[in-house]
């Protein structure tokens, strides 16, 4: 293989593994091109030969991806790619769909996440999700904040004072809500909402969060503030996101997986997969000829 | 070039059948809204009118006709209808039954007839109501001096008061002056009716249950050693002296009580009644009393209010059909609440697995269905099931094992309002069961999965996060629940209700609350008073009364839930 970065146009690569969607309709092999750029990147979540169903229809197929400690890894794809459901497994969310059935591992810091021992319970708490549509509980602003550690029995009032102040600066609402905390957080906007559940999320402290589409719903100025945000809580926080949005992509993240068709097509660092991707459907991807 | 295409003039293009544009659909729709609706209020005004006048204190019409017959009271009800020939045989004289015959004929062969309250009910004079025809009518008038007089005890009594006796002496001559008479003694003779009551129930009825639990220490003995055995002859001779020591106790005690009632007692109202004979009526006998044509409007109102008043505060007399209803509302209002208490943890909780725990699958199918079909049996069944199961099964069972000295007498194991609160619980449990699970699926997913994402166990997910969210559509199936519950007859009939039951289900004494006991219901009572009374005609405005005041109580249990429901919504739902 040669150095990513400095192939321009017309790649070898390209012209070998251009046909990657003649082979996945086909059912043939392919190989998921990683960059060499991603092996140094100590991983905290490690993706190893993931294969997923529901019921009879096959999801994921052999997927294989490091999720760099401290960055921000964002999962890019046409609709029913398999990107959600990527995303879902890593907490094991998919756990709830009766139907689902999964091969293949996937590691957090190096222990297993689907071994038989593992408390599900447990691991969420490791493990933030934020969703598409902001989705606050019907409780205060507080509460909403004070939820995962009232699920773990805490009852201390300064402990839950502090958390809820740190998570809400950190989830950059602090100033907007500090005098009403005990006001419904169903009374906030849809932006105030996605970041309080972005607080909600890291109140738990986990080590990593996973925002799947955060802005989707969300006007421009909105999704602004949550990029802004995605990129206060990189480093303390390993996030791997889900987005349709190229620009988001592009601005928020430091690598980028492609998928397609329920495989992962081209894993590298963010800037090689847009200005020079190896495959051909990544390059037509990014640039909106297809997809 | 190509032509634009012409489009055709307005006027030109068909018009849309009546169908299509949908107008005959909205007259449909909107007729059958307003039947709905003309039905409905039309039932509440019929009930409201006929329920609201029952009290309303009527004129005391004296009526005199040709035969020479004379009837007081208060009119009741007026008919118009056409007379055959022989109604006039019953006039003696030919004269006046020419002339009478002649009368109606002049208005067009129609004539009235009124039904009067005449009350006066004895022991030798059952009916209290008397048809007068307006032909036969030569004399009316309205006494300044009628009495229209409630009693404790045979209905009402119409008369004018010519005299005021105490003991043997006569004091008032003239009816201002008895009624004088009555006003300032009647407090008097009533307070010492009730003081002799409470020193009976004070006195006297502590004794018979000392001689009771005596009996009942005895029957204990004799279960445990055997009928004969030394210890049940030992404790049958102490029973015996505690019987004797009390009843000489007793007696005393009776005495006293004797001797108050007749302080009360001597004082009576001397009545001359509409065919001229006196009557005394004994002032303890008076409930209330009022010369009905004297009354201005405000001492209408007055009398209208205590009335109410006693309606609503009191214990019923006379088979029901007068006094108050007050154990028949609070039967019904412990009822409906016992029955909300036990449906609706139970109905949620099945709910609960069935929609959040249950392998949605077949046999899930199957139990929804059931449930659902329980809604359509008929009441009267459920009714026949908590009787030979909670009553005949389970509280004889109780009986056997905590209340064996009682029996044969049962304490358990007969209707009750536990046992009629648990047959209303299982009949308004569809409706509970099917609210919730409705209410459960309407939880958005997305919250439930913030809830799971944030660690938190599936119950933990359900009772911090599902069931308050839930928790308006829960307060609906218990609208629903109480809306029939509260209504209910049939089953109740079976298993508990009783026409008289004036001991409540919560009171006073040890234990304080007695979920074995009968107890009295509002629409049993309607049903009583409609169906069973002795004196149907009397009861009938009650009945209507009765109506009245079960649908306000029905509608009030609802409010209160629809308010709770309201609140619920707004912080859970819309966030406020």
């Amino acid at each position: 293989m040669t150095e990513s970065g400095t192939v321009p146009r017309v790649r070898p690569q390209a012209a070998r593994l251009g046909g990657v969607f003649e082979a996945v309709s086909a059912g043939l092999p392919y190989e998921t091109a990683t960059h060499e750029a991603m092996a140094p990147k100590e991983a905290i979540v490690n993706i190893r030969d993931f294969d997923l169903w529901y019921g009879a229809t096959r999801a994921l197929y052999r997927i294989a991806l490091d999720v760099p400690r401290g960055e921000v890894t964002a999962l890019i794809g046409p609709s029913g790619c398999g990107k959600s459901t990527l995303l879902r497994s890593v907490n094991r969310m998919n756990d709830l769909i009766a139907t689902v059935r999964i091969e293949g591992d996937m590691r957090l810091d190096g222990e297993s996440l689907y071994s038989a021992g593992v408390d599900v319970i447990e691991l969420r708490k490791r493990i933030g999700m934020v969703f598409q549509k902001p989705n606050p509980f019907p409780m205060s602003i507080y509460e909403n904040i004070a939820y995962p550690l009232r699920i773990d029995g805490v009852k201390d009032r300064k402990v839950l004072d502090e958390v809820v102040e740190r998570s809400l600066r950190s989830a950059g609402l602090w100033d907007e809500v500090r005098d009403r905390l005990d006001a419904s957080a169903l009374r906030l906007s849809g932006g105030q909402q996605q970041r309080l559940c972005i607080g909600r999320a890291i109140a738990g402290n986990p080590g990593v969060l996973l925002l799947d589409e955060p802005c989707s719903a969300l006007d421009p100025i909105a999704t602004g503030r949550i990029e802004d945000l995605i990129q206060e809580l990189k480093g303390q926080y390993t996030i791997l996101m889900v987005t349709h949005n190229m620009q988001q992509a592009q601005r928020a993240s430091d690598n980028t997986a492609f998928m397609y068709l329920g495989r992962l097509v081209e894993y590298g660092p963010t800037q090689d997969i847009f200005v020079g991707p190896r495959l051909k459907e990544t390059e037509d991807y990014v640039t909106g000829r297809f997809g | 070039m190509l032509a634009a295409k012409p489009v055709p003039p307005v006027s030109t293009i068909r018009r849309s059948s009546l169908f299509a544009r949908g107008e005959s659909m909205v007259w449909m729709t909107g007729v059958s809204l307003a039947l709905a609706i003309a039905m409905v209020v039309g039932l509440l005004a019929i009930v409201a009118v006929r329920g609201g006048a029952t009290f309303w204190p009527q004129a005391v019409e004296r009526l005199e006709t040709v035969d020479g017959r004379a009837v007081m009271g208060e009119l009741h009800d007026v008919d118009t209808y056409e007379p055959e020939a022989h109604v006039f045989d019953a006039i003696a004289d030919d004269a006046q039954r020419e002339a009478a015959r002649a009368r109606v004929a002049a208005a067009g062969g129609e004539t009235a007839r009124r039904f009067l309250r005449t009350g006066n009910r004895s022991p030798s004079q059952r009916e209290g109501f008397h048809w007068v025809q307006d032909f036969e009518i030569v004399r009316s008038s309205e006494p300044e001096w009628a009495l229209t007089i409630e009693r404790r005890e045979w209905g009402r009594f119409y008369g004018i008061p010519v005299a005021f006796a105490e003991g043997e002496s006569r004091t008032a001559t003239t009816p201002e002056d008895a009624w004088a008479a009555f006003v300032a003694h009647h407090e008097e003779a009533l307070d010492s009716w009730i003081a002799a009551a409470e020193l009976e129930e004070e006195t006297v009825s502590p004794l018979d249950g000392k001689i009771e639990a005596s009996r009942q220490l005895a029957r204990g003995v004799e279960n445990e050693y055997g009928s004969g055995s030394p210890e049940h002859q030992a404790a049958l001779a102490r029973h015996a002296q505690v019987e004797q020591v009390t009843r000489v106790e007793r007696a005393a005690a009776a005495a006293r009580v004797e001797d108050l009632r007749a302080r009360g007692g001597r004082y009576a109202l001397i009545l001359e009644t509409a065919d001229g004979a006196e009557h005394a009526v004994r002032l303890v006998d008076i409930v209330r009393a009022y010369p009905a044509n004297r009354l201005g409007w405000w001492q209408r109102l007055g009398v209208y209010a205590a009335r109410w008043w006693e309606f609503l505060s009191a214990d019923p007399r006379e088979a029901n059909s007068e006094g108050g209803v007050w154990p028949a509302i609070f039967g019904t209002v412990i009822l409906t609440m016992l029955m909300t208490i036990l449906v609706v943890p139970l109905g949620v909780l099945g709910a609960l697995y069935l929609r959040e725990y249950a392998k949605q699958g077949a046999l899930v199918s199957m139990v929804r269905i059931a449930v659902n079909n329980l809604a359509g049996v008929p009441s009267i069944v459920f009714g026949v099931f908590g009787f030979g199961f909670f009553c005949y099964t389970i509280g004889a069972g109780i009986d056997e094992v905590f209340f064996a000295e009682n029996l044969p007498n049962p304490t358990y194991g007969k209707g009750g309002i536990l046992w009629a609160a648990l047959t209303l619980a299982l009949l308004t449990l569809p409706v509970v069961i099917v609210a919730t699970e409705e209410a459960l699926a309407a939880v958005p997913a997305s919250m439930r999965e913030g809830s799971y994402a944030c660690g938190a166990s599936k119950w933990q997910t359900i009772r911090r996060i599902v069931l308050p969210r839930a928790m308006p559509g829960v307060m609906t199936g218990m609208i629903l629940a109480i809306a029939r519950g509260a209504g209910e007859v049939a089953p109740i009939m079976l298993v508990g209700a009783a026409k008289m039951a004036p001991a409540l289900p919560v009171d006073g004494s040890y234990p304080f609350v007695h979920p074995e006991r009968s107890f009295m219901h509002l629409g049993f009572h309607i049903y009583d008073l409609g169906f069973q009374s002795p004196d149907a005609k009397a009861a009938e405005p009650m009945v209507f009364t009765t109506t009245l005041l079960l649908i306000s109580l029905v509608v009030v249990l609802n409010l209160v839930a629809i308010s709770i429901r309201g609140r619920l919504r707004r912080r859970f739902v819309d966030g406020q």
